[in-house]
């Protein structure tokens, strides 16, 4: 299992942890992550608003590298997942914009190609690995996490990563529950967290994200579990006013589900890491004793 | 003058006022008209097919002698019979009047005026010239049969049953459901007037029974159709109600019934016993038993024990009745409560959920209950008595079994038994630990309470042979023989040294020890074998004082053993030696003293499909022990059939496992009257199984000596269960047991094993009364009814009846009215609403039955939790007008929803909130009924509902739900929090409406309900002739609108009825009998299954009623052998060759 690795802006940057786990997991479930040479940015900003075919054409650059890469891309970012694919559909079904992005493609050298898939790699570990298999590959217990977990708004419409009904996913929740831990009902579990309001429009931002983190401690969840970095970072700022004393509430972790699923696996907090979090995560992850009917 | 030869065409152009004429040059079409040939009148005239312009061809009809009309006007559809009967009027046949298009597809179509005239007189150059090769057809008159029949007994199929009833016509109502009334019947009141459904409804359901003419077939379905209009041939088939018409309603079944499942008919929110009545007017008032077919558990059984019947006893405390109904299937109850080894168990739904019922125990328990409160408990006595006497051989459970079922059919029955002890396997195979002694007694008691003659110590071939037995000897003269003799014979290993002493088999060991008789047992035991017979022997090694060693050659995976003997064994101290085998017996002075064994591995699977053990060469090695017990296999003793006599008469013929051959289906051997069953014909079998040969041979012997063939057995054989599969047993799909609760099985308590070694008392202790009750009451009434007869029993006019079957009846109507309604849409496919995920969020059709005072709440408006809502939402428009579930406006949900707001406002405090998207309040009182809803103080937010979400409990109140919309008329969002939500779901097609339309050759619209004729001239008909449309199967709508479908449907049947017979349009397929070939590709193309094929004859023939005159078959035929009449190939040719001719030539 070989997989061209787009990270994207964020994974090198404050969405560090998710690069860290993601390559961890990857790498201890024996599916090989090679990153796309000189990928540019995906094009998930406003300025699809401003200069659309230019947007499309920056964007239809990685897909095009993609395509000489040859293996299927997997594309961590919640955003970068939606806006490569929608460059993709767009490619598709309108044959003007083919010509015009093909064309500023071919000024690069490059060949316009769409068919390489962009997938996520929540739907890659499902598919490709196998729950089965993850589970037969852990080695330490996480049965003391309850985590909510967060899909966020993008990868479950329009182009649904898992194959699930798009208003109640459940492929997180079943995955953890098959590794031992104790996924919390929550409701608000594809709802957006204010995505890139969080730098325009903070409060409505912090509203959503206060709807979100209230609900996972109503639910008595211990962390948050999400998908996409920038859910992390809205969710996680949230824990700058949770100290804890004088009735605010305690800091909830947020993880990104690599971490989580990583930490299974038997990674360490530091290769996962953890540290890149705004809060402490006390929960403990033991050694599973070896043998038969261990769960 | 010859209407055929000569033909004299008259041609008239309409002008169709400024339709045709605005575009066309009329007076140019007229002319061009006039100057082909034969065309002797050509006319013109504003509007042809007002009176005057009739007149004008009827007048030329009778002083020009024209003998052939071309209209050019509109479409046929429109005019064609209004000319047609013209001309019939002034005595031309009408199927000699072409119709030229000129207004549809010419002058509507086009804008010049010059090449739409053009095209006009083309058109009409074709009329012209296929005209007059029409010949004068004769159209077909059938007799019309007066019966109607009418599918569905919701309000339209009653309204309209009712109407066409009213002059005294037979009408056939078939409702697949147990009572008339539909839908309505479940509502509580109707909008706008508020009245209640019940009120206005009942009086039609009772006009509909009490009414002569009227036949309700309810729980009946329709199976096929055949025929034409006025003459159709219907087979219907109703389903047993299990209660007959005697039955008074008067409700003392219910008491008794100790089932109850949730209830369909008010949405499965409350129970209802197995016998039931839908609702308490229900017509027929007739109860009726819901009996999914046999609970899985009594189709597994090889003696077909109910045991869902006795469970279900045990659940409600019946004890008593339990006991009572085991013993009337099963002769060994306490043995078997004991020893089985439950085949229903291992059928048991409840395995879906979490563990299978316990349902060995509860027998148990059940019989140890009686034993302690009904020390006598007596059979009842035969009904009938016959005089034949029948000789059983064997006193084990197949020869009991057999014994018993004879007995109780009257017959005269002795078993002879050879040893001193009664009970076979169970009395000398069976140790005492797991059959103790009493126990076997107290089952014999009650099979010699019967009458049967129990005779010991008489064996078969030393004190009597099998001629004796059928001979009229004194003391014999028996008409019929089974043989129960059992496999007491030990096989052996086949291994050098085996009949050194000390070496014995399992069967002989534990005979031995069971009898009393001497038998040491040393202090190193090995016993070589993996079955029950060898863990019986190891366990009663164990007793005797020894050590005891199991030495098996496979693995414990392919141990035959059963888990809870083997879990007993282990924990009484046997060790187990896999892959191991002795491959020869070590002696010392002719006493054995060890085995030599070798160590096996396991390699291909055998015939049987385990693993075949494989010897690991190198791997002897000795073993010392001072006894050894092989029990290995077992095989009937066949000394008594050796015998010179018995081999020169009638041979008994054995298998090549050494067992007696019979028929597999009647158990009879190779000697008439004689039949065998059990371990002598299985090889070693489980008590049960054996039992089942039993009775198997008994139903064989009664009807051997009745008379009757061997044959259409009612009573199970082990080979012979069917296995149904999971997904078909009833109720697992419907939602309630979507979500049962898991509940953990009754473990049965045991003796503490220092205890157990010290004697031969039983091992397993009973459950208490209370662990009895709550294990029975897991139990999951798969197959609903469970047959346990206590309503049977109790029906004051002895109406229950269960052995009613399902009635096919013909019945021949002359046109039929498929009324077969809707169903509600699934609100759970609208995830985000949480309908099945949150308590309190309700369809419509549920909250209809919370409503009714006889539904799941008595009428009162209630959560889960039985307090009041503060707040309620409705929400319009589930499933309907939405691209993902159905583009279509469900007509009547607005209304309903605006009813539940004022039947919410009227009961209760809450505020009440509807979410709509538009307030459809059209009809007659609805606006005024939404203005009165308004002024109550309902609160209508113009959005549709985004999501339903449970609230968060932050401030400590109780949680209730968030329903969050768009308010689009103050353009802001909300988030309105309630305590119920009211989902007013979609009326939908019913989800067989596929398989009824091809039923009744209906076709359905997009939406899914059936095609109407036409959507604005003519709702209640189809395009198949004699079949109409009404009500919701047509397309959602609200009572009044059914009821004026029901009437007009009611008024074209009366009229048809009224004609007597029907004219069928001649243009049909003809087949030419001389040049047809029999190849029957016509008959598979045509789509009204309207041509059928002689097969003496070997020629195709069309059925002209059905025939429609598509003309496929006419395309299709290899042999041009089919014309359609009235479209001819040189009708057609013609036709074509005149439109094609140049505009303005001759």
């Amino acid at each position: 299992m070989k997989y061209t690795y787009y990270p994207g802006c964020s994974l090198h940057a404050t969405g560090v942890a998710y690069d860290m786990s993601m390559r961890a997991v990857f790498g201890k479930l024996g599916a090989e992550l090679v990153e796309l040479e000189d990928w540019n940015c995906c094009g998930a900003t406003a300025y699809t608003s401003i200069k659309e075919t230019v947007a499309y054409a920056i964007s239809a650059r990685n897909l095009a590298l993609a395509e000489k890469a040859g293996n299927d891309v997997v594309a961590p970012c919640s955003a970068c997942y939606y806006v490569l694919n929608r460059t993709r559909r767009s490619l598709a079904e309108q044959p003007e914009l083919r010509e015009h992005v093909g064309a500023a493609l071919a000024e690069a050298g490059l060949q316009i190609g769409f068919d390489t898939p962009v997938r996520h790699p929540l739907e890659v570990l499902l598919s490709d690995v196998g729950i089965d298999r993850i589970v037969a590959a852990q080695t330490h217990s996480i049965a003391g996490f309850r985590p909510a977990c967060y899909y966020g708004c993008q990868i479950v419409r329009p182009f649904a990563a898992v194959d699930d009904d798009p208003e109640l996913p459940m492929a997180m929740e079943r995955l953890f529950c098959a590794l031992g831990a104790a996924p919390v009902d929550f409701p608000p579990k594809v709802r957006c967290c204010g995505g890139m309001l969080v730098a325009t429009f903070p409060e409505v931002a912090q509203e959503l994200c206060r709807e979100l983190t209230g609900w996972a401690r109503e639910r008595r969840a211990n962390c948050i579990v999400t998908v996409c970095p920038l859910c992390q970072a809205n969710l996680d700022l949230m824990n700058l006013d949770c100290s804890g004393k004088d009735g605010s509430p305690g800091p909830l972790p947020v993880l990104y589900f690599t971490q989580l699923i990583g930490l299974a696996l038997g990674c360490s907090p530091r290769e996962v890491g953890l540290r890149h979090g705004l809060a402490p995560m006390p929960m403990e992850t033991p050694p599973l004793p070896v043998g038969p009917g261990r769960t | 003058m010859d209407a055929i030869s000569d033909p004299r065409i008259g041609v008239y152009v309409c002008h169709c006022g400024f339709n045709i004429a605005a575009t066309v040059d009329v007076e140019a079409v007229r002319d061009a008209a006039a100057e082909r040939p034969k065309v002797v009148v050509s006319r013109d005239y504003p509007f042809m097919c007002s009176n005057a312009g009739q007149d004008l061809i009827k007048q030329d009809i009778r002083e020009r002698g024209v003998n052939r009309v071309v209209v050019a006007a509109c479409s046929p559809l429109m005019h064609e019979p209004t000319f047609r009967a013209a001309a019939e009027d002034a005595g031309l046949n009408p199927y000699l009047v072409q119709i030229a298009n000129i207004r549809e597809q010419c002058a509507w179509v086009h804008h010049e005026r010059g090449p739409a005239t053009a095209k006009a007189q083309s058109l009409v150059n074709g009329a012209v010239a296929r005209v007059g090769l029409h010949e004068p057809l004769q159209p077909m008159r059938a007799e019309v049969t007066p019966a109607t029949l009418i599918v569905g007994g919701g309000i339209t199929g009653l309204q309209a049953a009712l109407e066409v009833t009213e002059s005294g016509n037979e009408v056939y109502v078939v409702e697949r459901q147990s009572t008339i009334g539909g839908m309505m019947a479940r509502f509580d009141k109707t909008f706008p007037t508020l009245d209640c459904a019940a009120c206005i409804l009942a009086p039609k359901m009772v006009a509909a029974n009490r009414r002569a003419s009227l036949h309700l077939m309810t729980m009946s379905e329709v199976e096929s159709v055949d025929g034409f209009i006025g003459n159709f041939e219907v087979v219907i088939r109703q389903r047993a109600r299990y209660v007959s018409r005697d039955c008074t309603s008067c409700g003392e079944c219910v008491k008794v019934c100790p089932v109850s499942v949730p209830d369909p008919f008010n949405e499965y929110l409350s129970e209802r016993t197995a016998i039931h009545k839908a609702f308490p007017q229900a017509i027929p008032s007739t109860y009726l038993i819901d009996r999914q077919g046999n609970p899985p558990c009594m189709e597994a059984c090889p003696i077909h024990q109910n045991a869902a019947g006795y469970v279900s006893l045990i659940a409600a405390g019946r004890f008593a009745e339990a006991a009572r109904l085991i013993r009337r299937r099963n002769p060994l109850p306490f043995i078997c409560g004991r020893v089985c080894y439950a085949a229903c168990e291992e059928a048991c739904s409840r395995a879906e959920v979490d563990e299978p019922i316990a349902i060995r125990a509860l027998k148990r328990f059940v019989m140890d209950w009686e034993r302690e409160h009904e020390p006598d408990p007596q059979p009842d006595p035969p009904e009938h008595h016959h005089p034949e006497r029948v000789a059983v051989i064997g006193s084990g459970p197949a020869g009991l079994t057999c014994a018993f079922d004879l007995a109780r059919e009257g017959y005269q029955v002795t078993v002879l038994e050879k040893h001193d002890r009664l009970g076979g396997m169970l009395a000398i195979g069976l140790p005492g630990y797991r059959c103790p002694r009493p126990i076997l007694e107290r089952d014999l008691d009650y099979i010699r309470r019967l009458g049967v003659d129990m005779q010991t110590g008489k064996e078969l071939g030393r004190d009597f042979s099998l001629e004796d037995l059928l001979s009229d000897v004194p003391g014999f003269g028996f008409k019929a023989v089974f043989l129960g003799i059992g496999a007491h014979e030990g096989r052996p290993l086949g291994i050098p040294g085996e009949d050194a002493e000390g070496v014995i088999t399992g069967v002989e060991y534990l005979r031995n020890v069971n009898l009393g008789l001497s038998q040491p047992t040393g202090r190193h035991v090995a016993v070589i074998g993996g079955g029950n017979t060898a863990l019986d022997a190891a366990r009663t090694a164990r007793r005797e004082g020894a050590e005891v060693t199991v030495l098996y050659r496979r693995t414990r995976r392919e141990m035959p053993a059963d888990e809870d003997e083997f879990a007993d064994a282990v924990a009484e101290g046997v060790r187990f030696d896999y892959l191991t085998a002795p491959v020869e017996v070590l002696t010392r002075n002719g006493r054995l003293r060890g085995l030599r064994c070798v160590r096996m591995e396991l390699g291909e699977p055998d015939a049987g499909g385990r693993p075949r053990p494989v010897v690991l060469e190198g791997s002897d090695h000795d073993r010392e022990f001072d006894t050894v017990i092989v029990s290995i296999s077992q095989r009937p003793d066949r000394r008594w059939c050796d015998t010179e006599r018995l081999a020169a008469a009638r041979p008994l013929a054995f298998t090549e496992w050494d067992t007696l051959e019979v028929d597999p289906r009647s158990l009879a051997t190779a000697i008439p009257g004689v039949f065998a069953g059990g371990d002598a014909v299985l090889g070693p079998a489980t008590v049960v199984e054996s039992m089942g040969q039993g009775r198997r041979a008994a139903e064989a012997i009664h009807k051997f000596l009745r008379g009757a063939a061997l044959d259409d057995f009612k009573s199970h054989l082990p080979p012979e269960q069917p296995r149904r599969g999971f997904e078909e047993r009833p109720y697992r799909q419907s939602r309630p047991y979507a979500d049962i609760a898991r509940l953990p099985r009754a473990r049965t308590p045991k003796r503490p094993v220092p205890e157990r070694l010290a004697d031969y008392d039983e091992v397993d202790l009973g459950l208490s009364e209370a662990e009895a009750r709550r294990e029975a009451g897991r139990c999951l009434h798969c197959g609903v009814c469970v047959e346990c007869r206590s309503c049977e029993e109790i029906c004051p006019p002895q109406a229950v009846r269960l052995d009613m079957e399902d009635e096919l009846t013909t019945v021949h109507v002359g046109q039929i009215l498929v009324a077969t309604g809707y169903k509600s849409f699934d609100a759970a496919k609208v995830t985000q609403y949480g309908y099945g995920r949150y308590d309190n969020v309700v369809t419509s059709l549920e909250f209809e039955r919370m409503l009714s005072s006889t539904g799941p709440t008595g009428g009162k408006v209630v959560l889960k939790s039985g307090e009041p809502p503060r707040a309620v939402a409705i929400v319009h428009c589930v499933g309907s007008r939405d691209e993902k579930y159905n583009l279509y406006c469900s007509r009547v949900c607005c209304m309903s929803a605006l009813k539940f707001a004022h039947l919410v406002k009227e009961r209760t405090d809450a505020d009440v909130y509807e979410f709509y998207i538009d307030m459809r309040a059209f009809g007659k009182g609805h606006e005024e009924f939404y203005l009165r809803v308004l002024r109550e103080g309902t609160t209508v937010i113009r959005g549709k509902v985004a999501e339903v979400v449970p609230a968060p409990n932050r401030d400590g109140s109780d949680p209730h739900l968030l329903v969050r919309c768009e308010d689009t008329l103050i353009g802001k969002y909300r988030e309105i929090p309630v305590d119920m939500v009211i989902l007013c779901t979609a009326l939908e097609a019913q989800s067989d409406a596929g398989a009824v339309g091809r039923l009744f050759s209906l076709s359905r619209s997009p939406d899914g309900f059936f095609l109407e004729r036409h959507p604005k001239l003519d709702p209640v008909g189809t395009t198949t002739d004699g079949v109409y449309l009404a009500g919701c199967s047509q397309g959602p709508k609200d009572i009044p609108d059914s009821v004026a479908q029901a009437q007009a449907a009611a008024a074209r049947i009366l009229s048809l009825i009224a004609k007597g017979e029907v004219r069928i349009d001649p243009i049909r397929a003809v087949v030419n009998e001389a040049l047809c070939g029999g190849c029957k590709t016509c008959i598979g193309l045509c789509p009204y299954q309207a041509i059928g094929f002689d097969a003496e004859a070997k020629v195709a023939r069309v059925n002209e009623a059905l025939c429609q005159g598509c003309g496929t078959c006419v395309a299709a035929c290899p042999a041009s052998a089919i014309t359609g009449a009235g479209f001819t190939d040189d009708q057609i040719l013609a036709e074509l060759q005149g439109v094609l001719a140049p505009v303005g030539s001759r």
